[in-house]
């Protein structure tokens, strides 16, 4: 794939009229006001279809695995996670154009989604038991319900799992669970919430529990709903970008969970319970990708009319070399983007999901680029660059962001260097 | 009931457009977009289906170089098949030809009712449909802000400069809806992907019965003689307001007599 077909065309020209007519219009209320970018959402959702889409997809998924399960097949296949079906591919770019096409005026608009949709939902999608599935996943996907998937805590960042401090201890049939959860997407709103946390059977026979014991616990995942006893959901924090998206904290006090809520309604859960998280963090990379092109190729094309038209010294300021410098690097790193999303299409296409290390390749490549293309884009735009009214500025504070959550560029490093050590 | 959508398909009007030195018509060489003029008389005619309880919309085009794209966003709104007429022998059409051949079209689709925009976001002399109608032979009603069928009619609510006539043609018939008579929907993305698969019928001039020299640069009775830029528009004059700009307002006013 080196283009985008006709029918992505389609897509990509009616999402972009619906985020130009629905979106920017309330761009200030959603990135300096007080609103929740769900309802939009929701409306870009029905609008296009892809509610019912969702739903379908689902369903042929569950009779998939129903039948595959009945037949003897192993779960291997279904445990994939990917989210989508066989007609995979179609989807990848069905769901990256939206993205794309929103992060050109509220990339914070695609994180709220993305965390609802791509974690939450397929977090339970990938391994939770049928009636867990048919219980959150649909309403998920059609965006009726709002997700948050919770992992990071105060104490545990790029140390998600041996830092861990969240518990859940069996009370009979049932459990407790305690812990406080940070920087959370969706926290302040959302109606189903994926909590991950570390199963705490007590101390072993010598009384307190080692450091080392405590790194070794299985991590388990619960799904709880908005207003279970001991469940506290913050209101959002103040940030330096990504305002449409709410973020917030967590507490839990004692909050009593029965065995349903287990996602998987097992305690043994291969890799220790760290192999779900891990192929959610596969996906969750590729998507920033895609918001990293959005972000890129808009303000590639904000700076490009801007050089043209404003001069100083008497010309356009496009005629001068420092000035088309930056734009010739920000066209290579809008190329270069470009490809890896094709690159992601065609792979997932072709059935072919990408490892940990390439996704972390291409988040780290990409978010670095989208950083480096809105800051020259602040810069070409000189004072104007700053202010609001000229949209660069924001795109800057958005596109941070995307080096810091979903693994830091520090921990893609890590990842990319380490597979290439162990080859 | 069945209707059928004229739909012309233009160069997108984002783009700065091109005159052609030797015939002044506009150049078509680049890809061609549905006029979102004509998004409105889809969508008019998919609620008109829908509310029939049955039929389907048929949309007609006469395009150069085969253009699909434009049909293939209105088939996406939920349109079921199209007619294109796409032919060397159409290039130079004036709006008569241009009508000639549409209605050859059209009849070919049996309709109960046509409809088109009220002008074309290109051409725009607003003359296409009403020709249409004539060489059907088909009652025809312009300017259409409100439309309903029953009963083997068409009830319009036609726009007028002080408010609307209330107008009322036995079918088939041709309407053409002017901006903002309905909101026309997204297409939805599964709408996007069907619309590959939905039926384009490609034809000549032939096909439709009509001579080569009856369309086209043969058969126009019209000719862009010479386009001249439009006259700069002159400095406004402006009035500094020292306590009696109201005053000075008026007189302006009362001067060009509108007050
Ligand atoms: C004075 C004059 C100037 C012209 N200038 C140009 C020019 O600059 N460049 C040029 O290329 N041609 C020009 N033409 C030709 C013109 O494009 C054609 O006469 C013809 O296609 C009418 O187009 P229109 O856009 O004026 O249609 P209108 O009468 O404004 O169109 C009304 C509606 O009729 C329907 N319709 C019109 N054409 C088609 C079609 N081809 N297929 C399907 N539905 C259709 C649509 O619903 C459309 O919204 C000119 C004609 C005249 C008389
Ligand atoms: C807007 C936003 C939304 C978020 N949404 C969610 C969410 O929905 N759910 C969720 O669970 N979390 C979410 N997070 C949390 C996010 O995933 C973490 O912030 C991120 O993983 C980094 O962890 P940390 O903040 O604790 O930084 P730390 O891990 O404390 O990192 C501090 C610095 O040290 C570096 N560093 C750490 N370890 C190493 C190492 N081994 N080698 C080299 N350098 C290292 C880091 O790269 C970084 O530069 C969100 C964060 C933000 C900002």
């Amino acid at each position: 794939m080196y283009a985008w077909s006709e029918e992505h065309e389609m897509m990509r020209s009616a999402v972009r009229q619906f985020v130009e007519k629905e979106v920017a219009p309330h761009q200030e209320a959603l990135e300096h006001g007080d609103m929740p970018p769900y309802d939009i959402l929701r409306k870009m959702f029905a609008t296009f279809g892809l509610d019912t889409a969702a739903r379908e997809s689902f369903e042929r998924r569950m009779e998939r695995e129903a039948n595959a399960s009945t037949s003897g097949g192993s779960d291997s296949e279904s445990s994939h996670a990917s989210g989508s079906d066989s007609g995979g591919g179609r989807d990848a770019a069905m769901s990256l154009i939206p993205t794309i096409e929103l992060c050109r005026y509220c990339p914070g608009m695609v994180t709220a989604l993305g965390v609802s949709v791509g974690l939450t939902a397929a977090a339970i999608a990938s391994k939770g038991t049928p009636a867990q599935k048919r219980r959150w996943v649909p309403d998920l996907l059609s965006l009726k319900t709002i997700g948050s998937w919770a992992i990071t805590e105060p104490g545990s960042g790029s140390d998600a799992f041996g830092s861990m401090r969240s518990t859940a201890r069996r009370d009979g049939d049932e459990y407790l669970l305690n812990g406080s959860k940070t920087f959370i997407t969706n926290g302040p709103f959302a109606d189903t919430i994926v909590f991950i946390c570390k199963l705490d059977e007590g101390a072993s026979a010598g009384g307190v529990s080692s450091d080392q014991e405590r790194k070794d616990r299985k991590v388990l995942s619960f799904v709880l709903d908005r207003g279970m006893p001991g469940l506290e959901q913050s209101p959002p924090l103040r940030k330096m970008g990504m305002h449409s998206s709410p973020t917030g904290q967590l507490f839990l006090t004692d909050v009593r969970v029965g065995r349903d809520r287990l996602i998987g309604e097992t305690e043994e859960v291969s890799g220790g319970g760290r192999d779900g998280a891990k192929v959610t963090f596969a996906q969750e990379r590729a998507g920033v990708a895609a918001m990293a092109l959005g972000i890129i190729e808009q303000c590639l094309e904000l700076s490009v009319a801007y050089a043209k038209d404003r001069e100083q010294f008497g010309q356009p300021i496009g005629q001068f070399q420092l000035i088309q410098e930056k734009l010739a690097r920000m066209e290579v790193a809008r190329l270069n983007t470009q490809n890896l999303v094709y690159r992601y299409i065609e792979m997932t296409e072709a059935g072919r999901p990408l490892t940990l290390a390439e996704a972390s390749a291409m988040k780290l490549y990409t978010a670095r680029a989208a950083s480096e293309v809105a800051m020259e884009a602040v810069q070409l735009f000189g004072g104007n660059g700053y202010m609001a009214e000229f949209r660069v500025e924001q795109l800057a504070r958005d596109a941070k962001v995307l080096q810091i959550y979903a693994g830091t560029d520090e921990i893609q490093i890590t990842h990319i260097a380490k597979d290439l050590l162990r080859r | 009931m069945n209707v059928v959508v004229c739909v012309k398909q233009i160069p997108d009007p984002a783009n700065p457009g091109k005159l052609t030195s030797e015939t002044h018509t506009i150049v078509r060489d680049g890809k061609l977009i549905l006029d979102d003029s004509d998004a409105y008389g889809v969508e008019m005619a998919l609620q008109l289906v829908d509310a029939a309880g049955g039929g389907e919309v048929t949309l007609v085009s006469m395009a150069p170089h085969s253009e699909t794209s434009g049909l293939r966003t209105a088939l996406a709104m939920g349109a079921a098949k199209a007619i294109l007429v796409s032919d060397d022998a159409l290039a130079g059409s004036d709006a008569l030809s241009t009508a000639k051949v549409l209605a050859a079209a059209i009849k070919r689709a049996e309709p109960d009712l046509v409809i088109a925009a009220t002008e074309s976001t290109d051409g725009y002399t607003g003359t296409t449909p009403v020709q249409v109608a004539e060489v059907l032979g088909w009652p025809s009603i312009s300017f259409a802000k409100k439309v309903a069928v029953a009963d083997g009619t068409v009830k319009v609510d036609r726009q007028t400069e002080t408010g609307y006539d209330s107008v009322e043609v036995s079918l088939p018939a041709l309407v053409t809806v002017t901006a903002g008579v309905v909101e026309p929907r997204y297409p939805s993305f599964k709408g996007i992907m069907a619309a590959k698969g939905k039926p384009v019928e490609e034809l000549k001039v032939t096909d439709l019965g009509l001579e080569p020299g009856q369309v086209g640069a043969a058969g126009a009775r019209q000719e862009v003689v010479s386009v001249e830029p439009a006259e700069a528009r002159k400095a406004g004059e402006i009035v500094v307001d020292e306590g009696d700009g109201y005053e000075k307002i008026v007189a302006f006013l009362e001067q060009i007599k509108v007050i």
